[in-house]
């Protein structure tokens, strides 16, 4: 018995041992040597390595375009995902009552989730064309969605509702799926109708998952980078550049690694935070459903 | 964490066995360019005639992709501590100290004398000398200037402008005696990449002040600055210029002026030819002039541009490298590119006077003038991130996010962070 | 009662296809002739063309790049499942010492910001000389693709009950022998929703590739696509046509293979 004991030991580490060892060279060991060349100089094109210490978080606490970042980071997060938790839920009810032609609903919704998001990106800069776009001609005006100060962020917050509500839908639609017909039955029969049915039975069963989608579209939605990197760049004057934006042009416009990893840790930390607040909201709630 | 530094040894070590010398035999050099565009290009019978010149040596020319931000991204990549792919590059001016203090460039200095140098235009030389070696040799040349529709001014009377202020008047005058409601006064690139900052330096030296003092202070002169940044955003408010060139690039603005739908643009050589052709809406009436000055500053000068050859410095053929930068950079060979009509100006001065290329192109004699009072961009290795940082202040500026003090303030506090941190 | 059923049907469907539509434009775009694209009025072109396509094919990168695609992906896929099968093996089923400390890392790992972790990475592929090739790609794409795999994996094999595998101990096979023979066949389903979804995250994956590619040699789709060349004037037909190109492998998986597809995404999110 103990040397089953033993051998299992020894086959579970050869067995971990690999992907632990990928993970901590290619995941874990960057994300602490983040930390070290956020306090660092860093040029390498000029060799330029030289320790400063917390210089560049003293200089990002009073820089307007860092401030600016953060403020469109936690616009665009905000507004996004409440619009795909809003629009994903009701896409899910839709489809828990379709009976014909679930396939092709399912393909058709899965579509924008799965495309490449610079694909998304050049499908709706081609949509927002001042003069040749389908937004434009089906409100039939000629506004200049991504060179307008005051229309970029919503043209963009728009792509990313497009793309991304579809993962909203499915996780509800399959939490649905999961529900007794006995349940609803038992509700009809207690007389309630259909929004006194979806309030006191549905809401309560989505409520766990809703917030696992919450969880997942917050965090990819502080991540995001490609999307907005090929559909506005940050532009026009910085309305729609978020911290990723910040920092990718921080570290390989003006190839500052130092100061751009400290903006990637500022991100970091923002991220963990949100996925630690989240979890703990998480567990609150598998101990009480 | 000792075994990533193992890795990391291992690849260094890996890295460092790349380099080796020239041998014997056949040498075969790789020319890396972008394309010469032009009604034919000419860089391949260049390359040929090279190859009769220098028996056992042949040119491979490889095409760069097509936008600076790529090819820039291109290099940082290719030359930063990898092995040599190519021998020769076109890089643009912009480029060259911050390649050469990143050591990629080979130091012509031992080949190339200060007066092989001399019959070129002086801006394009500051930039290939930076820091006291010839890391380049300059090859094509470009300006900003003034395009004024000749036909236009001349029916109201009017002369080319000499100042800013008498360009607005001028434009308002027309504007308002033509009653066409397609016709905008002045056409500029104001979008944020490369040419906003080109614009935005020639406002500042027509208001006598510059991005980097002689010190190498930053903004050395804020109010002025301000002031010329203020002027610009003015010309979109008082609706002298339209409210899309705070978006516009080269091709947007050349456009709408080549078809007669603006009085004045400010651009490049290049688009001359385009409005010279056949079916040219504007064919024939079109000047230029150089760029106007500010009435309370000094008399404008346009930003010089253009691309110079290199040798990349861990190539294995120097000598026969260099020969070729030197080829393509002498008389004969510019004289053969500015013949075939590419969109590129040479930067050898006497050939603007050349009778044979004058007959073919009449206003070379007004772009030399023009590229000689014309004022190179700061010439630092910091070029780029100075550049890219200030792009979306200015912009800011120009559609009204930021005020013009305000842009300035935030561009000047992080632009000495950063030179600070390159020290 | 069942006329309005169908009507309600066919209103999602409609409702359904109506989202789509930014792609659906972009496909007909993609053969629409230059000179009808201001036309917006009409739903399909009038002359269809296929000279876009004819374009990127025979003009662009386009075509190196889904192969470079088509590689890395595929060759993250098979590292990232050669070394996450025995791990979320090893995680759900043996006594391995700390495997509690490594389940947080990998759950932390799957939140990691790209953007935090691609300048270390960088100056790593830098110095081992990787930049610009299929390896760093694959590499970098496995740092974030390997802890979702393993999270996946490793809950599709605790549902499996563990008698079946007991019944093979007694038959005296040793570990890795019954992942192989008892384990996969049944989780088989799983690993093919997880592959799929490791094959998609990899094809669309943009920020490495843009940081570590410089060449046709290694540069991928997505960027291709976003450095999709216009010299003079944008040419929104051709962009389009790349696109759709670009979409292709994606879109097929979501026609033909969605049901893997779903249960990989949903098994993701439920296991909590």
């Amino acid at each position: 018995m103990t040397g089953r004991q033993r051998a299992d030991r020894r086959a579970g580490l050869a067995f971990v041992a690999p992907a632990a060892l990928a993970l901590a060279a290619l995941a874990l060991y960057p994300s602490l040597w983040v930390l070290w060349l956020s306090l660092q100089h860093r040029v390498p094109i000029f060799g330029i390595a030289r320790f400063t210490g917390l210089d560049h978080y003293a200089f990002l606490a009073a820089d307007p375009r860092f401030w600016n970042a953060v403020q469109v980071t936690l616009v665009f997060t905000g507004v996004s995902v409440a619009l795909e938790l809003a629009l994903g839920l009701a896409a899910a009810l839709a489809l828990q009552r379709q009976r014909a032609g679930r396939r092709l609903a399912l393909s058709l919704l899965l579509l924008a989730w799965a495309l490449p998001s610079v694909v998304t990106a050049r499908l709706f800069e081609w949509l927002y064309h001042p003069s040749a776009g389908l937004v434009n001609a089906l409100l039939g005006r000629s506004l200049n969605w991504l060179g307008d100060p005051t229309l970029a962020l919503p043209g963009l917050i728009l792509a990313d509702v497009w793309r991304t509500m579809p993962f909203v839908a499915l996780l509800c639609y399959a939490r649905l799926l999961t529900i007794p017909i006995e349940v609803y039955e038992a509700a009809r029969v207690d007389g309630a109708g259909r929004l006194a049915t979806f309030r006191s039975v549905t809401l309560p069963l989505l409520r766990s998952i809703l917030l696992v989608a919450l969880l997942f579209r917050t965090l990819d939605a502080l991540r995001a980078f490609d999307l907005m990197f090929v559909l506005t760049g940050g532009g026009p004057a910085g309305t729609t550049e978020t911290l990723t934006v910040y920092a990718y042009r921080s570290l390989f416009q003006t190839l500052q690694l130092g100061f751009g990893a400290a903006l990637g840790v500022v991100i970091f930390a923002l991220v963990m935070a949100v996925a630690a607040g989240y979890l703990r909201a998480l567990r609150r709630e598998g101990l009480a459903a | 964490m000792r075994w990533a530094a193992l890795v990391l040894a291992a690849g260094l070590a890996l890295v460092g066995c790349a380099e080796r010398r020239d041998g014997p035999g056949p040498v075969t050099l790789v020319f890396k360019h972008a394309k010469i565009l032009g009604p034919t290009d000419p860089v391949p019978g260049l390359l040929r005639e090279f190859e009769r010149r220098h028996p056992g040596v042949s040119v491979r020319s490889e095409p760069l992709t097509w936008t600076s931000d790529e090819q820039h991204q291109f290099y940082v990549i290719n030359l930063d501590g990898a092995s040599p792919t190519f021998d020769v590059l076109m890089l643009d001016v912009i480029w060259v100290p911050e390649f050469a203090r990143a050591g990629w460039l080979l130091d012509l200095a031992p080949w190339v004398t200060r007066e092989e140098l001399a019959p070129h235009f002086p801006a394009a030389v500051a930039a290939a000398t930076w820091g006291g070696g010839v890391w380049a040799m300059p090859w094509n040349m470009n300006v900003g200037l003034l395009y004024y529709r000749a036909d236009l001014l001349r029916k109201h009377g009017l002369g080319p402008p000499r100042t800013w202020e008498e360009l607005v008047e001028q434009a308002e005058r027309i504007r308002a005696a033509e009653r066409d409601a397609r016709l905008d006064g002045i056409l500029w690139q104001g979008k944020q990449y490369e040419g906003l900052v080109c614009n935005v330096l020639e406002h500042f030296w027509a208001s006598g002040t510059r991005l980097l003092g002689d010190d190498g202070r930053v903004l050395p002169e804020p109010e002025r600055a301000a002031d010329a940044l203020a002027f610009m955003r003015g010309l979109v408010e008082r609706g002298v210029s339209p409210g899309w060139v705070t978006a516009a690039d080269e091709e947007l603005t050349r456009r709408p002026f080549g078809d007669g739908r603006a009085i004045f643009l400010r651009s490049w050589p290049y688009a001359l030819d385009l409005f010279e052709q056949a079916d040219s809406p504007v064919r024939g009436q079109v000047g230029i002039a150089p760029l106007p000055g500010h009435a309370s500053g000094t008399a404008g000068a346009g930003a010089t541009g253009g691309f110079h050859l290199g040798v990349n410095r861990r190539t294995r053929h120097r000598d026969a490298a260099v020969a070729l930068v030197r080829f393509l950079a002498a008389e004969s060979a510019q004289r053969a590119l500015t013949a075939a009509g590419v969109a590129l100006y040479p930067t050898r001065m006497a050939l603007y006077h050349d009778p044979a290329i004058v007959r073919a192109r009449p206003s070379m004699p007004r772009f030399h003038d023009l590229a000689l009072a014309a004022r190179p961009r700061p010439v630092t290795p910091a070029y780029l991130m100075l550049s890219t940082t200030v792009q979306p202040e200015f912009s800011a500026a120009l559609v009204a996010v930021k005020t013009p003090r305000q842009a300035l303030d935030h561009a000047r506090r992080r632009l000495e962070y950063m030179l600070g941190g390159l020290r | 009662m069942r006329v309005r059923r169908r009507a309600a049907d066919v209103a999602v469907l409609l409702l359904l296809a109506a989202w789509a539509t930014p792609y659906f434009w972009q496909l007909r775009t993609s053969f629409t002739p230059d000179a009808e694209l201001l036309a917006t009025t009409r739903v399909l072109p009038a002359a269809p063309t296929a000279i876009h396509y004819q374009a990127v094919l025979e003009r662009s990168v386009m075509p190196q790049a889904l192969g470079n695609s088509l590689a890395v992906a595929s060759l993250t896929t098979l590292v990232a499942l050669a070394l996450g099968l025995p791990a979320a093996y090893g995680i759900a089923r043996l006594p391995v010492p700390g495997k509690g400390l490594l389940l947080l890392v990998v759950v932390a790992c799957t939140a990691f910001p790209q953007i935090a972790t691609v300048s270390p990475l960088y100056l790593l592929l830098r110095a081992l000389g990787l930049r610009d090739t299929w390896t760093a790609l694959v590499l970098a794409n496995t740092s974030f693709a390997l802890p979702l795999l393993i999270w996946l994996l490793a809950g599709f094999i605790r549902e499996i009950p563990i008698e079946v595998e007991e019944a093979a101990f007694l038959d005296g096979a040793g570990r890795l022998r019954v992942l192989g023979r008892v384990v996969l066949p049944l989780i088989a389903p799983g690993v093919a929703s997880a592959a799929l979804l490791t094959f998609l995250a990899a094809w669309n994956e943009f920020l490495f590739a843009y940081t570590f590619t410089a060449t046709e040699a290694s540069r991928t789709v997505p960027v291709a696509l976003a450095l999709f060349p216009g010299v003079f004037e944008v040419p929104w037909g051709d962009i389009a046509a790349a696109s759709i190109l670009a979409s292709l492998p994606p879109v097929l998986i979501v026609i033909g293979l969605h049901r893997w597809l779903v249960r990989g995404l949903v098994a993701g999110a439920l296991k909590e």
